[in-house]
């Protein structure tokens, strides 16, 4: 847990925005992966295999929020994301304020592809598994995200 | 049109930075409250287990049990009088005829014995 609880945590944050949403579903995350560990396939990356129940447990959050008992990727639209700022938040570095925007407004799963490239450095194999997609589906996604994510920071100043 | 707005914003100008910070120390505490959540929900789902340790104590008892009444027994048998002298010679006589197997048990059972030991202790 102790190389895995910072990243699977920022993982969240990024999607969920709020750090007491980060922290339940951070907490609930591992408590998932201690009790089905057993489920854990060794074919696969094991990375991949925490980030997608961390996922999966932010997925579950926002679902929660919105009244349904947990949201697809694909049912994951921009505007409830990234709606929720507290006491935990530096608004001091606009750029990186901006560049969280910019990512906030994605679809979710380009946002999940470009998360998950861009600050955990997976490969899209591993993205693919921790999104149930193919690599190729999310390089496509990557560059899509990457492309909107530099027209937004260009045209919004 | 993208390639001319690539060149106006480079990803390195805010590498990995978040606009997001935590409380000192709650990675610690993620980490204790995902341990203390998982302990807590072994605990509530397993079943009440015998530990081999009691297992072997009562074994153990029931043995020396055993062997004490054997000796007995014994003893009895060999006593001839009450003397204090007689009773000696006749607790290592009964000693001398019971099976090397069971004079090694007695041996062990006396020396892990501890209310024996702290009577010689008092002497």
């Amino acid at each position: 847990m102790a190389s895995y609880k910072e990243p699977v945590y920022w993982h969240i944050r990024r999607l969920v925005v709020s750090h007491a949403d980060a922290q339940d579903a951070a907490q609930e995350a591992f408590v998932r992966v201690f009790r089905n560990f057993q489920q854990y396939n060794e074919a696969n990356s094991f990375k991949a295999w925490i980030f997608r129940i961390a996922t999966n447990e932010a997925l579950r959050l926002l679902g929660r929020q919105k009244g349904d008992l947990m949201l697809s990727l694909d049912e994951v639209t921009a505007d409830m994301l990234g709606t929720k700022t507290d006491e935990y938040f530096d608004s001091s570095d606009a750029i990186t304020m901006k560049l969280q925007q910019a990512i906030l407004h994605l679809p979710a799963k380009q946002q999940l592809a470009f998360n998950l490239r861009y600050y955990d450095e997976m490969s899209y194999e591993e993205i693919a598994e921790v999104a149930g997609s193919t690599a190729a589906s999310m390089k496509v996604s990557y560059n899509i995200a990457k492309e909107k994510i530099i027209a937004y920071m260009n045209n919004n100043d | 049109m993208i390639k001319d707005m690539d060149k106006q914003f480079d990803f390195e100008q805010v590498g990995k930075r978040m606009p997001y910070n935590v409380p000192d120390g709650f990675f610690d505490q993620l980490e204790q409250n995902v341990m203390a959540e998982v302990t807590a929900g072994n605990i509530a789902t397993e079943k009440p287990r015998v530990k081999a340790r009691t297992v072997k104590m009562t074994i153990r008892i029931l043995l020396a049990a055993a062997a004490a009444v054997a000796l007995f027994f014994v003893v009895t048998k060999y006593m001839p009088s009450d003397t204090t002298e007689d009773c000696f010679a006749n607790v290592e006589l009964a000693y001398n005829n019971l099976s090397p197997e069971d004079q090694e048990y007695l041996m062990e059972v006396y020396e892990e014995d501890v209310f024996m030991i702290d009577e010689e202790i008092e002497y």
